[in-house]
């Protein structure tokens, strides 16, 4: 078993989930309250979605192709991958948490106000408690959604093993190399940790789903 | 001293003028969608007006004049408790903890504001109930955790936006009392909005009636009652007998009718002024036998609801209805019937007379823009 490839792929979903919710929650936080360019920055926010994976990684390429960070260059590496990987994530981060807050009801954004609280102490207190469920859904599609990430991800950093060979990669490895057992033994592992992970995000934090469990009992 | 005087166009016109004393509760009565809600917030700064100035214990919360805005305190810095309608409780917070964030900035010190959430639930009778979360309170326990909530800041002013609409009656009548005991110990100003005339009239010291935006008329109960501005506040009062005519030195016409009425000339209607006039339920009386000045009419509607019938009178010969209410017992006494002759009089004492369209009338402002 390639345990190497395995460990990349839960490191990058890890650091994306890291950087990409607390982003994620800001941009969520700033589209509730976003005025007539909404519709705009939606649509914008959301195309990684119906984009062609190959399609992000070309302009990535050219994009950041001779870019470095701290003297790392930013394709073929595990930071240009990571930066990909945010960079596809956005909606899957963005949208839980969006909803999430668009469902508080504004007398209780009102009722903060008129409780002294200032609009820091009202995200702290009572929107961020409120939207708990949508940023644990939002991180559970992060993370499936970025083990499974494959076409950005050899584009921009290749299969360099424990630096951009991520699980999905291996996979793909091992099928050329006729490797069909080790390709399903990584594929039933990934398979296995993205249902939990769904699984989590539409059972555990989803309320209706559990109201309904409990009404069919 | 709240004083209240702001313009708007939008979303929704307002043109208000009102004043409440500390210690006062004033009404804010009108039909639905008046804008008595709007008022409210304009006052908490949840809606900015376009112009105007609002004035709570000389301070300053909101100075505008000609779409420039001078002063705008926010929301959070204007010392005023809110009661929402649906009460707006966090939920996500226990009753206590709904009250303590309320003194977040007041008090730093978590036990100490877990303190005084906790007197405020025992002072509103809700104790046992610190530990709940919102959704296991009934309707009447959540506005009373509301309501701690709003007064646990100690504001200078109260607003209640229509806290009794969604609760029985039982409990409502609770409140009531939780209200008036409340309301001598704070002695602030506190502005209740609610459509029901009875409530207002029963609990507040002075109602401002509000139709389209527009405040109409502030006054006591009892003389809103009695002496209505114009003929719309005495329809929104809920005065059903209001006639026009013509008023000359004492006499009074009657539209549609042909009758002149004598009543007390005050001076202040200028001679065969076109006004609008009303008669309240105790100043008229109906006989059996014709009386020197009583007014021959037919029963033309008679309708009872358990002890109470209201009868609707057409003057004999004219197109003029007289609508009047009696007990049952009366009724039959009276032999009234339907399509039955009965006597109708009149203290002329008890008439009021009113310009027909007051200068802040909203059909009157309606019309001049129509017109314009």
């Amino acid at each position: 078993m390639d345990f190497d490839s395995i460990f990349l792929s839960l490191k990058l979903a890890l650091w994306t989930i890291a950087l990409m919710i607390p982003l994620g929650v800001w941009c969520a936080y700033r589209l509730v309250n976003a005025g007539s360019f909404k519709v705009w920055l939606e649509a914008g926010l959301a195309l990684p979605l119906v984009l062609p994976p190959t399609v992000l990684g070309y302009y990535f390429l050219v994009g950041f192709g001779g870019t470095t960070v701290l003297g790392i260059p930013l394709v073929f590496s595990f930071t240009g991958i990571l930066i990909a990987s945010l960079i596809v994530n956005i909606p899957f981060a963005i949208q839980p948490i969006q909803r999430a807050f668009e469902s508080i009801d504004p007398q209780i954004r009102e009722a903060a106000k008129v409780c002294g609280l200032s609009p820091w102490q009202a995200f702290r207190f009572i929107e961020l408690p409120l939207i708990w469920r949508g940023i644990l859904s939002a991180s559970a599609l992060t993370f499936a959604h970025t083990l499974g990430e494959f076409g950005v991800v050899l584009m921009v950093g290749g299969a360099i093993p424990g630096e951009t060979k991520t699980a999905s990669i291996a996979i793909y490895d091992r099928v050329q190399s006729f490797d069909t057992a080790g390709a399903g033994m990584l594929s039933l592992l990934l398979l296995a940790i993205s249902l939990i992970a769904i699984a989590l995000s539409y059972g555990l934090f989803n309320p209706r789903y559990r109201q309904n469990q409990l009404g069919r009992n | 001293m709240l004083k209240v005087q702001i313009k708007q166009a939008y979303p929704m016109p307002l043109q208000i003028q009102l004043e409440c004393l500390p210690g006062e509760l004033h009404a804010l009565v009108g039909p639905s969608g008046s804008g008595k809600t709007s008022t409210l917030r304009v006052i908490a700064g949840l809606m900015q007006a376009d112009e105007g100035h609002i004035q709570c214990a000389d301070m300053n919360w909101f100075s505008a004049a000609h779409a420039q805005v001078e002063i705008n305190i926010p929301t959070a810095k204007r010392s005023c408790g809110f009661l929402f309608q649906q009460y707006a409780l966090f939920p996500h917070l226990s009753a206590l903890e709904n009250i303590a964030i309320s003194l977040q900035n007041a008090y730093p010190n978590t036990k100490e504001r877990r303190v005084i959430a906790q007197q405020w639930l025992e002072k509103l009778g809700i104790s046992a109930l610190a530990q709940r979360m919102p959704h296991e309170l009934s309707g009447g326990q959540q506005q009373r955790v509301a309501l701690a909530r709003a007064l646990a800041r100690e504001p200078q002013v109260l607003l209640l936006d229509e806290p009794f609409s969604a609760i029985d009656i039982p409990t409502r009548h609770a409140l009531y009392k939780t209200l008036a005991s409340i309301r001598k110990e704070l002695n602030i100003p506190i502005l209740l909005v609610t459509h029901d005339l009875k409530e207002a009239s029963l609990l507040a010291d002075r109602i401002t009636v509000i139709d389209q935006g527009i405040s109409l008329q502030t006054a006591s109960p009892r003389v809103l009652f009695q002496k209505p501005r114009n003929s719309r506040v005495a329809q929104l009062v809920g005065i059903n007998n209001i006639y026009t005519g013509i008023f000359s030195a004492g006499s009074l016409s009657w539209d549609g009718c042909n009758r002149v009425l004598q009543v007390l000339d005050k001076g202040k209607i200028p001679a065969g002024q076109k006004v609008a006039w009303v008669i309240p339920q105790s100043g008229i009386s109906v006989h059996e036998q014709a009386k020197p000045n009583s007014l021959v009419a037919t029963v033309h509607q008679l309708s009872s609801i358990g002890q109470i019938a209201s009868i609707q009178f057409q003057i004999k010969d004219s197109d003029v209805f007289v609508n009047w209410e009696a007990s049952s017992a009366e009724v039959k006494r009276l032999s009234i019937q339907l399509g039955s002759e009965a006597h109708i009089e009149f203290d002329t004492k008890q008439i009021h007379i009113m310009p027909l369209r007051p200068i802040n009338d909203p059909r009157r402002l309606q019309e001049s823009s129509q017109s314009s």
